[in-house]
Parts: C-alpha cells; structure tokens; sequence
C-alpha cells in the first residue's frame, strides 16, 4: 500500500506543477493588471497547437519558440483589447476576456481544424523511472525539472530585478511608479504578455501528455482558477502551495475514491474558503477593497 | 348600418386573403424545397465528431443529387451544444425552418431531450448516435428512430471476445449516465463469460490526466481493462497509457468510440480491442458503403470515421422512406420508415417496428500491430452477429426492451 501512496504522491506532484505553472499566469496577470482572464485557457491551447506546428515544421528544439510567440500574440491583445479594461468594473473583464476565449478557440479550429493534434513526448523521454515503491514516467520528471526551473526563473525576476521591483510597485500604486517617470502601459504589455508566455509554456508541456484539441484548455483552465482562489489571489507563493496541495489531493482522492476525485479540489477550496476567504496566502489589496 | 356592411367587406377581403395565402403556402410545401434538418455540434469537444456526421449526411444528399421526390433538398445545420439549446434547435428547425424531418443528435442527454419535440410537433427525427437504452426503451416515441446500437447490445458482443483475452476485468469507466450503462451491462455478463473483477474506477467526465488511474490498474493487475471513456477522454487515457508502457503490457477493449479517437492520439499511442457500428476498411462493406468511402475521399482527401456511415445512414433511410412514401407528410414518412430494409449486405437491416431501433451487427476491430497508413489503424477481427436471427436476439425482446408506442 505505502508503494502506490509514495507513486500517487509523486504523480500528484507533477500534475500540481503543471496547475502552479497554469495559475502562476493567471495570478499575475491578476495581481498586477486587476483583470481576471478567462482567456487563459485559450492561450494554454494555443501554446499546444503553436508548439505541434513548430515541430512538425523544424522538430523539437523549435518548441522552445512557441512560448515567446504566444508572449506576442498576447501583447498585441493587449494592446488591442485588454488595455481597454483596466480600472473598469471586473464585471467586464470577465465578459470580455470569455469571449476572447470563445474567439481563439474558433480561430485555433479555423485554422488547425476540429481534430485533434497526434503529438507524443519525445524519444530521448520515453520510458519509466522507477526507484524503490516510486514509479514515474521520464517525461513527467522532465516536466518536473523544467516547471520547476521556469517558476524559480520567475521567482527571480519578480524578486531581484529591477524590472520585477516596476511590476510589483505598479501592481500597489500605478499613479505613483508613473509620477516617477517610469512608462506604465509598456510595463503593463508585457505583463500581460508574461502571462500568456506562461500558459503557453504549460500548453507546450502538456501537450504530449494531454490531447491536443481546440477545446483543450476546459479541463485545464477549471484547475488553475481553483488553485488561485485557494492560494489567494495574486500571490505567487500562494499559487505554488496550492497548485501542489490540489495535484497530491487528487492523485489520492483518485486512489481511494476515483469518482469523487473532480469534486475533491473544490471541496479544498470550500474549506480553505471558509476558514481563509482571502485563500492562503491572500493579502489585503487597497485597489480591490 | 354601413358601418356593418363596411366590416362585412373587410372580413370577406380578410378570407379571401387568408385563403389565397393558405392555398399558395400549400402549393409551395408540394412543389418547393424539401427542407431537412441536421442537428449536430459545431463547436465544444463534439465539433469533431459533429463535422464526421454533417459530412456523412450531407454526402447522402449529394449522392441523391440534392433532391427528393424531384424536388430540391434544402439542408438546414444546427448545434448541438448542450441538452436545453439542442432541445431549442430541434425547436427552430420545425417552427421557423418548417423541416419535414431532422436527422441528428449524437449525445443521449440532448437527444432525449430533441425526441419529446418531435413526438409533441409530429416531426419525424432520426438519430444518429446516442447509445442510452431509454430512447428506445421506455422513452420511446413512434416519431424517434436510432441508428446507433444500445450499450447492452454492444456489450454483449466485446465481452465474449474479451474473456478470450483474460478472465481478469478491470472496468473504467465514464462516471455518468453511459459509463454507469456500461459498467452495470458489464458486470451483468461476467459471470456468463467466466471472468472475474479486477477492480473499478469511475472517472469525473472532462478528467485530463489519468496517471493516477494508470498507477492504480498497474497494481491491480488485471488481464483487460473494459473501458467506457468517451472523446477526449477516451483519447487522453490512451495518450497517457502508451507513455506509462501500458500499451503492450494490459490491452484495453471498449464500446462506441469513433475512429478520431484514434487519429487524434496517433499511432504511437493507439492499442486495444473495440466495437464500432462501422470501419471504412472491413472488406464486409456494402457497394453503396464502398462508394460513400470512394466519394467520401474524393472530396476530403481521407477516409470517412463511423460518425460519416452514422450520419450518412440516417440521412439515406431517410430520403429513401420519402421517396417511398411519395410524400413529405410526417405520418407517411414514419410508416416507410418503419417498413424501410436495407438489403444490400450479406444481413439485412432496418427499423424494428417496435421501438424503431435499428438491427445491425456492429465490428469488432483490433488495432493493427503495426499501422502504417495514416487513417487504417484496424484489423476488422469480425462482426458481433453472423446472422440476421442472432442479431435480432442480440437487440433483445419487447419485453427486455419496454417500449410502449402509441398509435400514429
């Protein structure tokens, strides 16, 4: 029993990374622009699909393109689009950003077609670790590494770069980080941009291990949005803490009772709720009060 | 006083136009188009198999050369979202569209939903897929017909090849209304094929990663796993069970999947064993089904999935019922119907009278062991009756089925 416990926990491991890599871009983008995206999810597919034609295209190394691409797409929506929203009721965000949802999703199966997209990890992947009662894929300890990698690179570049210190000041006090002659709205594409470039960077890593089909992201996007609520929103650490507690959550709910495995992150997040309304790491927002 | 015979003139010129209107819509309803509707789904997870369908039905009028009875066909596509709007849109096409019959209807949920509006509105509806039991059981209706064959039916022809494999069953399966069918039928037959219960998952729709389900047969180890996940579902465990090195290790057999299940995942990821209404490529076809395939592919460029035959089936009884009908009158359409016989194979298939199911063997394929084309990933390994008697048996009596028709 304590075998297939050590295996589940670590297989919830994995799948919780890939939830913090999802929610960590939704949370940003909450955090520092006050728009709840429900394009999120579309821009997740869009990572898959973009890194299916690079690689049938140019092979393998050129998937490492299909985040920075995805990064431009969701500038130029920004741009276009999203700028419109800020200081608005979030109301219309929500409305907004769904039908960019439902927009993308037509434009991925115009282009791509309706079908899915066969896509399977790469030879140098195949194959299974198994050490002791652990069993994982070679894949998903790749997928490991590398979310893992990506989330510390952020954690960086939020914490120690003077470009970091600009997002966080215009996230609290945006008249303020202006009056210092610092161009907001730049900041604020990019921002935007950055959470794009990682929902797509999640897209990319799932796409071997998920389907790959225009609708693709409901079944990613749900978790990532129950993962934020628990961590708080617009909390980084809150989102990691979260979207690894919902993975192990899920792997074991399976294990024990599979058919209450969906509803198990929602009833976290009910308890969590309860007892934190702000979720876990939830801080006290002037601009959301 | 004239103010009386002023009205008495108006409602004289209110009959003569109201006649004259009636009688020239009635001439159009003889002589016009002949307008049919398609309800299928355009966006969702079901796009996919929506499109398969429409391009079957849509060929099957192509076929006839746009026209019915002389008269030109106007096909009208509608979505099939969600129950509540499926139910809307079957609405639509009969009030505002004034359809002589719908042809769709691929998920149970809507389509017993659809059914209640043509049997209220007289409409004749054929449906093209949805393998729920009730829809020609005790929900029945004279005015609904289905192509697609029920979840016991299909059962009972997986699970003796099944037992063949390995006596020890693990089921996952889907945790609603179709997964439940197939579990419950399933269980109902093991001990009538010798085998045992490996285990059991029931699995939330929508679930994206089945590494902790993988995980948990692996430990189990079972002989088969007995599946019932349906689209992307269905895809996503294959995807996932071919990297965890399921795919030569525990087959997986299964009912009502479709061939995009499999082109979605690839070759790499496809394995198992599994029961289809229809394969373009079983040397069994039909010469009318081979040149539905030959046209199929003349213009899309790929072989047509078991969602095309579905949908081209449909729409073909359909306009062959109307035909022999000579007529576009619901009544007459439903009685052709139920005496249409498609005798082109070597076992004859048609509507039962009874409860409008139609009686066909379905395949059993096995995917190949080393696919090369892109679209042939089967081996056809035979069909799940060898006689029009066995197969009749197969779909069950009146009794077991608990239909209860009301008169036309």
């Amino acid at each position: 029993m304590l075998d297939i416990l050590v295996s589940q926990v670590a297989n919830g491991l994995v799948l919780g990374v890939i939830y913090v890599l999802i929610a960590v871009g939704l949370s940003i983008t909450f955090g520092l622009l006050g728009v709840i995206n429900f394009a999120h999810g579309a821009f997740f597919a869009l990572g898959a699909y973009t890194a299916w034609q690079l690689h049938q295209l140019f092979g393998w190394p050129a998937v490492v393109l299909a985040p920075p691409l995805v990064a431009l797409v969701g500038m130029a929506v920004e741009v276009t689009i999203i700028r419109r929203l800020y200081g608005k009721e979030p109301l219309l965000s929500l409305i907004v950003t769904f039908a960019l949802a439902l927009l993308i999703e037509a434009l991925i199966r115009f282009a791509w077609g309706a079908d899915g997209k066969p896509f399977n990890p790469p030879a140098a992947f195949a194959g299974i670790v198994e050490a002791g009662p652990l069993l994982i894929t070679t894949y998903r300890v790749a997928v490991l590494v590398a979310t893992t990698a990506t989330l510390v690179g952020l954690w960086a570049f939020l914490a120690f770069t003077p470009y970091g210190r600009i997002l966080r000041a215009g996230s609290r006090d945006p008249e303020m980080v202006e009056l210092l002659g610092i161009n907001l709205p730049r900041v604020l594409t990019a921002v935007f941009g950055l959470g794009c470039g990682l929902a797509a960077i999640a897209g990319v890593l799932a796409a071997p291990l998920w389907t790959v089909s225009p609708s693709m992201a409901a079944n990613a996007v749900m978790p990532a949005f129950v993962v934020v609520a628990i961590g708080g929103l617009g909390s980084f650490r809150g989102a990691v803490v979260a979207g690894l507690a919902v993975g192990i959550v899920m792997s074991l709910t399976i294990q024990f009772k599979a058919e209450a495995a969906a509803a198990s992150m929602y009833v976290l997040m009910f308890a969590v709720m309860l007892l934190r309304p702000r979720g876990l790491f939830g801080e006290r927002w002037e601009r959301f009060e | 006083m004239r103010t009386l015979r002023e009205m008495r003139r108006l409602v004289h010129a209110a009959v003569t136009t109201a006649l004259a209107l009636a009688g020239g819509s009635a001439l159009a309803q003889e002589t016009g188009p002949v307008r049919i509707g398609m309800i299928y789904a355009k966006q969702g997870p079901g796009a996919s198999i929506g499109e398969y369908l429409q391009r079957g039905s849509t060929l099957a009028v192509e076929q006839a050369g746009r026209k019915v009875l002389g008269r030109p066909i106007e096909l009208v596509w509608l979505d099939e979202p969600n129950p509540q709007v499926s139910q809307q849109n079957m609405q639509r096409l009969i009030d505002e569209n004034k359809v002589v019959a719908v042809v769709g209807g691929n998920y149970s949920s809507s389509a017993l939903a659809m059914m209640s509006v043509a049997n209220r509105e007289k409409i004749p509806l054929i449906l093209t897929g949805a393998a729920a039991s009730e829809i020609t059981g005790k929900n029945c209706n004279r005015y609904t017909f289905r192509t697609q064959a029920t979840v016991p039916v299909q059962m009972r022809g997986l699970m003796p090849f099944v037992s063949q494999i390995g006596k020890k069953i693990y089921f996952l399966t889907a945790s609603y209304a179709f997964g439940q069918d197939i579990l419950r039928s399933g269980r109902g037959l093991l001990k009538e094929v010798g085998a045992t219960e490996a285990g059991v998952d029931e699995v939330p729709v929508n679930t994206a990663d089945y590494s902790s389900y993988i995980l948990k047969i692996r430990q189990a180890r079972p002989d088969i796993v007995v599946g019932g996940l349906v689209g992307g579902d269905f895809s996503n465990y294959l995807k996932q069970a071919n990297e965890m090195g399921m795919k030569d290790r525990i087959p997986y057999a299964a009912i009502a999947v479709t061939d995009t299940d499999f082109w979605d995942v690839g070759p790499q990821a496809s394995a198992g064993i599994y029961v289809k209404p229809w394969y373009y490529n079983d040397p069994s076809n039909t010469a009318a089904e081979k040149r539905m395939t030959a046209d199929f592919e003349k213009k899309y460029g790929q072989p047509p999935s078991d969602k095309t035959w579905s949908g081209w089936i449909g729409m073909r009884a359909l306009l062959e019922a109307i035909e022999a009908a000579k007529s576009t009158d619901p009544k007459a359409i439903v009685t052709a119907l139920e005496q249409w016989k498609n005798t082109d194979g070597e076992i004859p298939f048609f509507f039962r009278d009874w409860d409008h199911q139609l009686v066909r063997p379905a395949v059993i394929v096995r995917v190949k062991k080393a696919i090369t084309d892109k679209w042939d990933f089967f081996d056809v390994v035979r069909k799940t009756s060898d006689s029009e008697a066995d197969t009749l048996k197969a779909f069950g009596g009146r009794d077991e089925i608990g239909c209860q028709m009301a008169p036309l």
